[in-house]
């Protein structure tokens, strides 16, 4: 497009201005992104001034081949997909749902839309706080009411505590679905549906064969949210019950191999090298499924408009 | 007048109550609404009667209803948990950090938008990709160790300075804003650098609000990067210092409620008069795909 503000030397300011910016974020995020790689093929460790030294696929070999902590890896990758899975599942069905059950006008719908978002705003650590409380296992809410239904949790002490975690992080990002889908619903113009029912379509098929298809662009976007931010996800985790033996996720494998984490039954050291191959690890995770969804979501699209 | 509002308010009550009566469908809606507000109320709820209670009454029934409010619990995290120090912290990390972010960003995301630098699109792309990228958060640590950033307000601050989804989200809404002014503004003289600092900025406003909330929402609630970088107590932000508080006061339930409550509010409050920019963020440019 055509620069208006003059030429030649005043045609560089925009350059010069957007470069602090752009610097920042070439600094602090997209290099460091980008130099895991790096890292990954190295022994890296977190002292300052101690050497790095090139190690090849050692790190990759260790983490994916070597011993019992492979097979540790192993369930940990498993693990991730589980909560994958379950979680962009369950969000999405259920943020869909609250999202048409708001959008019929009916009385309360501010009341319910501000209460369903509120824990998106407050953040990990008041999420898992709150929630460290509705479970406490001594007479706290939920074990009470389990107890009176006959049902037995161990809740966050135990290995239900993976399960718990799950509905946690349900419970704190459900908000963000049902707003996509919200303003999504509300892009579709009445006249649309209304024709629809005065063909005669019922509420099921002016869902099926009208709503839903029209729908297209926020499920495309909640389905890839859903689905990359669960699989990175993993600071509920730490809040909830820390790194402990048979809950671990990958994202909290990077972090806790990276810094060290003592809390819980384990202890480990800072091996950044290590880490960041697990970093790479969880960056195919995420590129694999992640392009395979947006690829099947575009073809979906190509044939709902073709 | 008076006629006209009594005969207003009573079709709006025979709206409502034949809506009532004639759908069982509505009636299903509300079930489903009412058991998810179980759901999402309980735990708030739990935790603001928690906070009022003694640790006997806590300890024998930690379902019951507090005897009488004990607001001592409030001034006890206050003062133990050193809230102020924290809570001092978190607003400076939250304002310096949201500040230079939202400056530069305007200043990279207006020539975006407007297409006046060569590689606008690959640009654009980079921020677009950042949700696929592997996590930075080795690298990172060497760079800042190696800048002797580790443990320092400075290098907390620089690590939170940058922000892909804003850009996205400015960049979609400059779009909008007629490229005639521009023109109109260049031919009276104005200057690239003012022309962005004082017609842009207003313009842009409401796309502004809702990046500066959701990054000043987003640095209050940040826990990792002050984990790894801030070992000193006296940098901590609130977070940070909520985890150390639990560690100390874990069995402790009700002055730890109070604390959560302490730290939650200023958010909720934030949240409720703001709601709109921040959702208008979070789903603005994810409905055009």
């Amino acid at each position: 497009m055509r620069y208006p503000f003059g030429q030649q030397r005043q045609r560089w300011t925009p350059y010069l201005l957007l470069l602090p910016g752009m610097f920042f974020y070439v600094m602090v995020a997209l290099g460091p992104s980008i130099a895991t790689s790096f890292y990954s093929f190295t022994d890296a460790r977190g002292i300052s001034g101690a050497p790095v030294n090139w190690v090849g696929l050692d790190n990759y070999d260790e983490f994916l081949f070597q011993g019992q902590a492979a097979k540790d890896n192993l369930d940990h990758l498993k693990r991730t997909l589980y909560f994958c899975v379950a979680v962009s599942t369950v969000q999405f069905s259920l943020g869909l749902l609250v999202a048409l059950l708001l959008t019929q006008g009916l009385p309360g719908t501010r009341f319910f839309r501000t209460l369903f978002f509120m824990p998106v705003i407050l953040g990990v650590v008041i999420q898992g706080l709150i929630w460290t409380l509705f479970l406490y296992p001594l007479g706290g809410p939920v074990s009470e009411v389990l107890e009176r239904l006959g049902m037995y949790s161990e809740l966050l002490g135990g290995q239900d505590a993976f399960w718990w975690v799950i509905v946690v992080q349900i419970w704190s990002n459900m908000g963000i679905t049902m707003m996509i889908f919200i303003a999504g619903l509300q892009s579709i113009p009445t006249e649309v549906t209304e024709a629809a029912q005065i063909d005669g379509a019922n509420r099921w098929q002016n869902f099926a064969h009208v709503t839903w298809p029209m729908l297209t662009p926020s499920v495309n976007t909640n389905l890839l949210l859903n689905i990359i931010g669960s699989l990175q996800a993993w600071q509920l985790f730490l809040v909830l019950i820390g790194y402990r033996n048979g809950t671990q996720v990958l994202g909290y494998v990077i972090y806790a191999v990276g810094f060290g984490q003592t809390s819980g039954s384990v202890t480990t050291v800072f091996r950044q090298g290590y880490a960041a191959a697990a970093s790479m690890v969880m960056f195919a995770l995420v590129l694999v499924i992640g392009l395979s969804t947006q690829y099947i979501l575009r073809r979906r699209e190509e044939r709902l408009l073709g | 007048m008076n006629n006209i509002m009594k005969n207003h308010a009573n079709t709006l009550g025979a709206g409502l109550l034949q809506r009532v009566r004639i759908s069982p469908w509505h009636l299903a809606s509300y079930a489903i609404l009412l058991a998810l507000t179980v759901v999402y109320l309980g735990p708030l709820l739990i935790m603001v009667n928690t906070s009022f209670m003694t640790t006997r009454e806590f300890m024998r029934d930690a379902t019951s209803i507090p005897d009488e409010l004990q607001f001592e619990n409030f001034s006890e995290a206050w003062h133990k948990a050193n809230f102020s120090q924290y809570m001092m912290n978190s607003l400076i990390y939250a304002g310096s950090a949201t500040v230079i972010y939202v400056i530069t960003a305007v200043f990279l995301s207006f020539p975006i938008a407007r297409r006046y630098v060569r590689g606008w699109n690959t640009l654009f792309t980079l921020f677009v990709i950042a949700l696929f990228l592997p996590p930075a958060l080795i690298p990172q640590f060497q760079l800042i160790l190696n800048l002797g950033l580790y443990n320092t307000r400075i290098g907390y601050i620089l690590l939170l300075v940058t922000n892909p989804i804003g850009i996205i989200i400015l960049v979609n809404s400059m779009k909008s804003i007629p490229r005639e002014l521009d023109e109109a503004a260049a031919i009276d003289g104005c200057s690239y650098f003012r022309f962005v600092l004082t017609i842009i900025f207003p313009l842009a406003r409401p796309a502004i609000a809702t990046v500066v909330v959701l990054h000043a929402i987003g640095i209050w609630n940040e826990l990792i990067l002050a984990t790894i970088y801030l070992t000193n107590q006296d940098y901590y932000p609130i977070t940070r210092g909520m985890i150390v508080f639990q560690g100390v006061y874990g069995f402790n339930w009700p002055v730890l409620a109070a604390g959560i409550m302490i730290m939650a509010l200023p958010m909720v409050i934030l949240f409720l008069f703001l709601q709109r920019y921040i959702i208008s963020g979070l789903t603005g440019g994810a409905v055009k795909g």
